[in-house]
């Protein structure tokens, strides 16, 4: 695929969002209005300006990652759209900031290469701890940044601009540091950890010393889980880090280890929390729970259900009768809206930007690179394999969003960098 | 380090495979049944306000129809101009309560195919007009509203069949109901009503009730006799006030507690145009269970009958009643375990005038699509030769007997040869239930009918067949043969 192509893609990916918010219109006996051009328009200068942005700070990274990311973003705007119009012009709004966050991340890495982001890797940790313990600040006292608690999880910050608030989910960017910080470490200690084992028949069990960091990461993780009571982020950095554990050293006693000490966790907080007692029985039983624990779980089944083949067509499905649709059930809305069809499509496109982002990880020549691009693939996959596995009841529902397509403007930003840092490698590793 | 990087991508492609694999299973493999659930509210709120076919009647009088909703531009009411005397066949499609009747049995035509579901897309792509269909029903309106208005006040039903097609000419229950009242927003409301009304409105006794049919069923004991040769309209009997029950203490005695005769013999033909119970148990206990399961069998009897929507079958336990000729002295009189639906005894007149051919009874005529084009027509359905052409000729000389000097002289209408047979079956609570199955004219069939009231309230000497249920007919005979 030339430039040429990418940017023409981007450009259909704009039509794509416009032609949602129009068709959203008409069932609704509207038609095209200054929404669908303000759609047009706003999407086209965020991923216009990622595009240049690329050709100027990145040329020679691959053109196969913007297409499949401008896409998802369309059909996920479309469909907040859909269900919330005002929300889906504050994410009007957080696709630019996203898009110039990601286009400051492209300048400054030109400038440093991502060996920076492997020298300062210390630095990045302690900001990533720092954002991560952001939403425990008070509510309500004097100073204009304020922790802010939502469905029992304490995740956000509100900063007060006195006109307005902002709020903001900092794990997001958080979670990218933290992949940089294991990437940039295991890149340092690799030699160190795959050498350090001993066997026991055919599984290489590390030395007890190894095991330090990952129960360093576990003990994290599971601090996220009880302070902020955030089920997805913790599973998702602790199997971020324990994935990457295992691709620096190819030990396969790491992944045994860190998938017992998954499932010993989730069975502990499913013991102490009754949170994650709920998430259990709707995940296991949504239709004899209907009233209660299981209701989001079966309108998600429902909802994809009814759209079956081909999906009721945007606008003329009942994505509102699911709670939460625009953030966690945000595919169920689109799998009733755009059916199998559309499901199938969202599902392809996350596939293509995790191949392009393995690839990537796979041909890479430089160790910290490698790592890189295959923990922010990881974060990806998972996260996106959490959430749509929840809905559809493959796994427990974790409540964490839909990359690119969940409302949410700090996930919009933290996934756009994720992909500006991978197309930056991609241009360095092609260099 | 590629080595763990490329089995790590086994693993992420392999949990992508799992979210295809269960997008597939809800989308595709469950879809139909998670879409039809009844906690899911998807596919009523998505019916409401959206257009359906037309319903109408052969004159062109409209049973049911989508107009637009003058508060909303792009959604549709339904409405039932006929209203009650219709309500049963026509039915109502509600987004509260559901739907009935041809709203239900022809959902698929009547539907716009608009949203889509899997055998819908298949249409699409097949190029097919996703518009809703519409049906033409063989109900005559004036018949229809003649029926309801005979039956008044009287829970009942009345049934009437073109006998050459099986093709149904009016079908009426009642009490019946305004099925417009179920659409609007206290339909829920409406509904509860008419379910707690005692008269049970929403019941439709012409084909989804089966009831004892009394001494209708005498025909077909009848027809038996005159198929198997065993007896003729002239074949004497013992003419006894009392039958005695063979293995019993009990008897059998006609209506007016006396002989059918003289009290030494009577024939056939007099036991028939009388409606001599004595008689009939007599000849029905030297047929047999067997000979006369045969004949009602082939009248459908047992079978499972084709028609618009699943109806119950009529009952004839030829097993049971061989072993228990007491039990079968009194089926022969439409008694004891015997059943038949109103829209199943209809049958059997159209069966005696239709030359002994029985064909299945149906009431939508074509299917149009939106532009009017007929593009499906419903063929005739024979069930099969029930009985012979002699029998059915014999039978319907004594049938019209019945009407010229029998039970059922209530029934004729001057200037046309009417044939008929009189009922008075054992209801619940002992109210009689009245019953009249007939045909005209005898020439030249051109209707069949059968007239049931349950539980009339009536009682004594005036509550049958013949003084309630044979006006009923002679008036809907009238309107059918008046030009």
């Amino acid at each position: 695929m030339s430039r040429t192509a990418e940017g023409a893609t981007i450009v259909a990916a704009s039509l794509l969002a416009a032609f949602g918010v129009a068709l959203v219109n008409f069932a609704n006996g509207g038609s095209v209005d200054a929404q669908t051009g303000l759609t047009f328009l706003v999407f086209l200068l965020a991923f216009g300006a990622l595009f240049m942005a690329i050709s100027a700070f990145a040329p020679r990274a691959t053109p196969l990652l913007l297409p499949p990311v401008a896409a998802l973003v369309g059909l996920g705007f479309f469909e907040i759209y859909r269900l919330d119009p005002a929300r889906a012009g504050l994410q009007r709004w957080w696709l630019l900031i996203a898009s110039t966050v990601a286009i400051l991340v492209l300048m400054l890495l030109a400038r440093g290469t991502t060996s920076i982001l492997r020298r300062y890797r210390n630095l990045i940790l302690i900001v990533s701890i720092g954002l991560l313990l952001l939403p425990n600040l008070p509510n309500d006292w004097g100073f204009p940044l304020r922790g802010h608690e939502v469905n029992g999880s304490r995740l956000w910050i509100i900063l007060d601009l006195g006109v307005t608030g902002m709020q903001f989910q900092p794990a997001e960017l958080a979670k990218l540091g933290m992949v940089i910080f294991f990437a940039a470490y295991l890149a340092d200690h690799q030699k160190a950890l795959r050498e350090a084992h001993r066997r026991l028949g055919p599984i290489r069990i590390p030395e007890p010393r190894q095991l330090i960091p990952l129960v360093l990461a576990w003990g994290g993780s599971i601090f996220i889980l009880i302070w902020q009571r955030d089920l997805g982020a913790s599973l998702l950095l602790f199997a971020g880090f324990v994935l990457l554990l295992y691709a620096a050293t190819g030990a396969t006693g790491y992944l045994v280890a860190g998938g017992l000490m998954t499932l010993g966790g989730a069975a502990a907080a499913a013991a102490l929390f009754d949170h994650v007692q709920r998430r259990i029985t709707a995940w296991l039983e949504p239709f004899d729970h209907y009233l209660d624990e299981g209701f989001q779980i079966s309108q998600g089944l429902f909802a994809l259900a009814t759209g079956s083949l081909s999906g009721s067509g945007p606008g003329l499905g009942r994505p509102d009768l699911i709670p939460n649709a625009a953030t966690d059930f945000i595919f169920a809305a689109v799998g009733e809206e755009l059916g199998f069809a559309g499901s199938v499509a969202v599902i392809a496109m996350f596939a293509l930007v995790v191949s392009v982002g393995l690839g990537l990880s796979f041909r890479s020549r430089d160790t910290f690179r490698k790592l890189l691009a295959a923990g922010l693939t990881f974060v990806l996959a998972v996260q996106t394999f959490l959430i749509i596995g929840g809905v559809l009841r493959i796994v427990p529902l974790t409540g964490i969003t839909l990359p690119f397509m969940s409302y949410g403007g700090s996930a919009l930003v933290g996934n756009l960098v994720l992909v500006a840092l991978l197309l930056r490698i991609s241009h360095e590793e092609a260099g | 380090m590629n080595g763990p990087i490329r089995r790590l991508a086994v693993g992420v492609f392999v949990c992508l495979a799992m979210l295809l694999a269960g997008v597939t299973w809800y989308q595709v493999v469950r879809a139909d049944e998670l879409r039809a659930d009844p906690r899911n509210p998807r596919p009523a709120l998505s019916e409401r306000g959206k257009e359906r076919g037309l319903i109408v009647a052969a004159d062109g009088t409209v049973l049911a129809r989508s107009v637009e909703d003058p508060d909303d531009p792009r959604s549709f009411l339904r409405e039932y101009p006929e209203g009650a005397p219709f309500a049963h066949l026509v039915g109502y499609q509600s987004f509260l309560v559901g739907n009935s009747g041809l709203e239900r049995a022809y959902t698929s035509e009547l539907r716009s195919r608009r949203d889509l579901t899997i055998s819908d897309l298949v249409e699409a792509i097949l190029g097919r007009d996703l518009r809703p269909k519409s049906i033409e029903v063989t109900i005559d309106p004036r018949l229809q509203r003649a029926a309801y208005e005979a039956l008044g006040a009287n829970r009942g039903a009345v049934v009437a069949l073109d006998p050459r097609t099986g093709a149904v000419l009016a079908l009426v229950s009642t009490p019946s109901f305004d099925p417009t009242l179920l659409l609007g927003d206290d339909g829920a409301t409406q509904w509860e009503l008419l379910l707690t009304d005692a008269a049970e409105p929403t019941r439709d006794r012409a084909t989804l009730e089966i009831y004892a049919p009394g001494s209708t069923f005498k025909t077909v004991v009848a027809a038996a006799a005159l198929d198997t040769g065993h007896a003729g309209p002239g074949t004497t009997f013992d003419d006894p006030v009392e039958f005695p029950l063979p293995g019993s203490n009990a008897t059998i005695s006609n209506a007016n507690e006396q002989p059918c005769n003289d009290g030494e013999t009577a024939t056939m033909l007099q036991g028939f145009v009388r409606s001599c119970n004595t008689i009939f148990a007599d000849l029905t206990v030297q047929l047999g269970a067997a000979d006369i399961g045969i004949t009602a069998e082939a009248l459908g009897f047992n079978q499972e009958i084709e028609f618009e929507w699943p109806i119950p079958q009529a009952v004839w336990n030829t097993l049971e009643l061989a072993e228990d000729p007491a039990a079968l002295a009194q089926s022969g009189i439409g008694e004891r375990d015997v059943r038949a639906s109103p829209l199943h005894m209809a049958m059997i007149a159209a069966a005696v005038a239709n030359d002994g051919m029985a064909v299945s009874p149906y009431a939508v005529g074509q299917v149009f699509d939106a532009d009017g084009n007929s593009i499906e027509e419903t063929e005739i359905m024979e069930l099969g030769q029930a009985m012979s052409p002699e029998t059915s000729l014999t039978l319907t000389q004594m049938m019209e007997r019945v009407v010229t000097e029998g039970t059922g002289r209530r029934a004729a209408v001057p200037g046309v040869r009417i044939a008929g047979k009189t009922g008075t079956a054992t209801g619940s609570g002992g109210f009689p239930n009245p019953w009249f199955i007939g045909f005209a004219p005898v020439d030249d069939p051109s209707i069949a009918l059968a007239v049931f009231i349950e539980g009339s309230t009536v009682s004594g000497e005036t509550a049958s067949g013949g003084s309630l249920a044979a006006p009923i007919a002679s008036t809907l005979f009238q309107v059918w043969l008046s030009p």
